[in-house]
């Protein structure tokens, strides 16, 4: 299968310390991809450097065929790769349906984007009830719908989320993640990153574990999910 | 948060409109000084414009900027230059004002190409170095500024068709200071609801996830430079043939750039009726009411030789402390955007990348 995203031995980093060594990972089409590690061990670094955020020091990103290493942010949103930031990073102060005709910036489709909106609020019925209030007075779960949808306007082929589960209740997480799956069925390839590792292996197809900023293990998510030094550095078994 | 267009504001407009047409009204009530009100409006107004025009960089955009007098001086300095009489150019009024705003803008994207590389107060410090920049300049330049003393005199503007007396009746120019009040008001009304106008606010509230949403946060913000300047650079030329010269770099130093400043954080950052509120307090209380109340002070023969005689001579207390309180009492401003009031009510917690 061609990778619809792959990073080759991709080094970045902030000021004099490098965050990421030689990091090499692949997204398929149509796939889940979960990677995960703790605090500090690279995953936001890797996002951002894929996002254009953060800028490569050496190694490759290339994306639907394309290299992006170089490629300015907007752009890379462009062609297709919408990024849900960690900690959620809604505009407060804007509307909800203001946040997520920010998600549609670089689109000039109008027809196009109406109907994504209406599928963002058929699929997140809330977003529709408070499209008229500031993000900033939705409640976390919220917010977090606001994020992934935001995200999902841009039309993406590969949806990349940031810590979804980040500081939510556990009942909200299942239906986070059921909303992954959902979209994973229609065909929708995201890169997951996550500390709640047990959730994000569940739903993901296959995983990668960073560690200090090296990919330390990768395999299919099931056998991840049951190999004893996974099971005993990150679901606490 | 849409609203539909303020219903004050076409009320206000209506009324300044009529004033000048009640020519009595306005001898007799303010016939304590030697200068009507009339008179000291289209200023007002004029200052009104340049306000706007820092709004859409601090208020929408959220980059601090303290050097906004540098592109009215551009603006003025322009006008001057291309229909003084001294020179060759001899180019209409309407023309040159179209010419300045185009030359404001450029030297906004000028100095906003390299300049938006930075960030927070080293962006500050660069447009306030430019301010000082652009003024000593004009200052050092005098075969083609006259140096210090401005260029002048200037030929007023020429209305195909109408012979009016822009000379000794205010009305030519509190009219032709009106609509361009009231052009740049709406001009601004319609950027705030564009695309561009929110992602400016996006990029106030959070530059990071801007970037995330495919918003080239770089161009968007040398886009609001090049606004602000070319807003003021239009304000000043209209000054200049008002002034019947481009009185002189000092017209245009540091201390103007940061009252127009100060005219937003009181009026309310971002808020559109806040600016016009706050300049009509600060310019109204600097160059209205001031010598109104030193009119009074003589007049009634008070304090002969005081120090107080003269209110005008320590006005600049008065304002300290009004600002000092209104920091104190109402940060987001009299009249706020009520985003960045939330912004200042509920500061978001921080998130780390």
């Amino acid at each position: 299968m061609a990778a619809l995203l792959s990073l080759d031995l991709l080094r970045a980093g902030y000021g004099p310390i490098d965050a990421l060594h030689d990091v090499s990972i692949q997204v398929s089409e149509g796939e889940i991809v979960a990677l995960i590690g703790a605090n500090g061990a690279g995953k936001t670094t890797t996002l951002m450097s894929i996002s254009g955020v953060v800028k490569a020091r050496s190694g490759t990103v290339s994306f639907d065929g394309r290299d992006i290493t170089r490629m300015p942010a907007h752009e890379i949103v462009k062609l297709g790769l919408a990024q849900s930031p960690e900690g959620r990073k809604i505009f407060p102060r804007l509307t909800v349906l203001e946040n997520l005709q920010m998600g549609a910036f670089t689109r000039s489709d109008r027809d196009g984007v109406a109907t994504d909106l209406e599928k963002a609020f058929v699929m997140f019925p809330i977003l529709r009830e408070r499209k008229n209030q500031p993000g900033g007075l939705l409640s976390g779960g919220q917010q977090q719908m606001l994020a992934i949808a935001r995200a999902l306007m841009a039309r993406p082929k590969l949806l990349m989320l940031d810590e979804p589960s980040l500081g939510l209740a556990p009942q909200i997480v299942v239906q986070i993640f059921d909303v992954v799956k959902e979209l994973n069925k229609t065909g929708m390839s995201v890169l997951l990153v996550e500390q709640n590792a047990r959730m994000a292996l569940k739903v993901a197809h296959r995983g990668y574990v960073l560690e200090t900023g090296r990919v330390t293990m990768a395999d299919e998510a099931q056998k991840l999910l049951h190999d004893p030094r996974v099971r005993a550095a990150y679901l606490g078994e | 948060m849409k609203s539909n267009f303020p219903s004050w504001s076409v009320v206000l407009f209506a009324a300044l409109v009529l004033y000048p047409l009640f020519p009595a009204f306005d001898q007799h009530f303010f016939n304590v000084t030697s200068r009507s009100l009339g008179v000291e409006l289209p200023g007002l107004f004029l200052f009104a414009i340049l306000a706007l025009a820092l709004n859409v960089v601090v208020g929408y955009t959220g980059l601090l900027h303290l050097g906004i007098a540098a592109f009215f001086g551009i603006g003025a300095y322009t006008v001057g230059i291309l229909t003084a009489p001294i020179n060759p150019f001899g180019i209409s009024f309407w023309a040159a004002l179209l010419v300045a705003t185009v030359v404001a803008t450029l030297a906004g994207l000028l100095l906003g190409a390299p300049a938006l590389r930075l960030r927070g107060d080293y962006l500050a410090l660069v447009t306030l170095g430019f301010g000082e920049v652009v003024r000593f300049t004009i200052k050092n330049l005098p075969a083609i500024t006259e140096g210090p003393k401005g260029v002048s005199p200037l030929p007023a503007p020429v209305l195909p068709g109408v012979t009016v007396d822009w000379n000794t009746d205010y009305r030519p120019f509190y009219y032709l200071a009106l609509a361009a009040l009231a052009l740049t008001f709406y001009f601004l009304y319609r950027l705030e609801r564009s695309k561009l106008g929110r992602a400016w606010v996006a990029i106030r509230e959070d530059e990071l996830a801007a970037s995330c949403m495919g918003l080239n946060t770089s161009r968007l913000k040398l886009a609001a430079f090049a606004v602000t300047a070319g807003i003021a650079g239009f304000a000043g030329g209209i000054y200049a043939t008002k002034m019947t010269s481009t009185v002189g770099p000092e017209a245009y130093d540091f201390n103007k750039s940061i009252f127009v400043l100060c005219c937003l954080i009181l009026g309310g950052l971002g808020s559109r009726s806040g600016v016009l509120l706050g300049v009509f307090l600060l310019y109204g209380f600097d160059y209205i009411l001031s010598p109104i109340i030193d009119g009074f002070i003589q007049a009634s023969g008070l304090g002969q030789g005081k120090i107080w005689q003269q209110f005008s001579g320590w006005r600049l207390i008065v304002f300290g402390l009004v600002l000092i309180v209104v920091m104190r009492v109402r940060p987001q401003g009299l009249l706020p955007n009520d985003r960045v009031e939330e912004e200042l009510r509920h500061a978001p917690p921080a998130t780390g990348v």
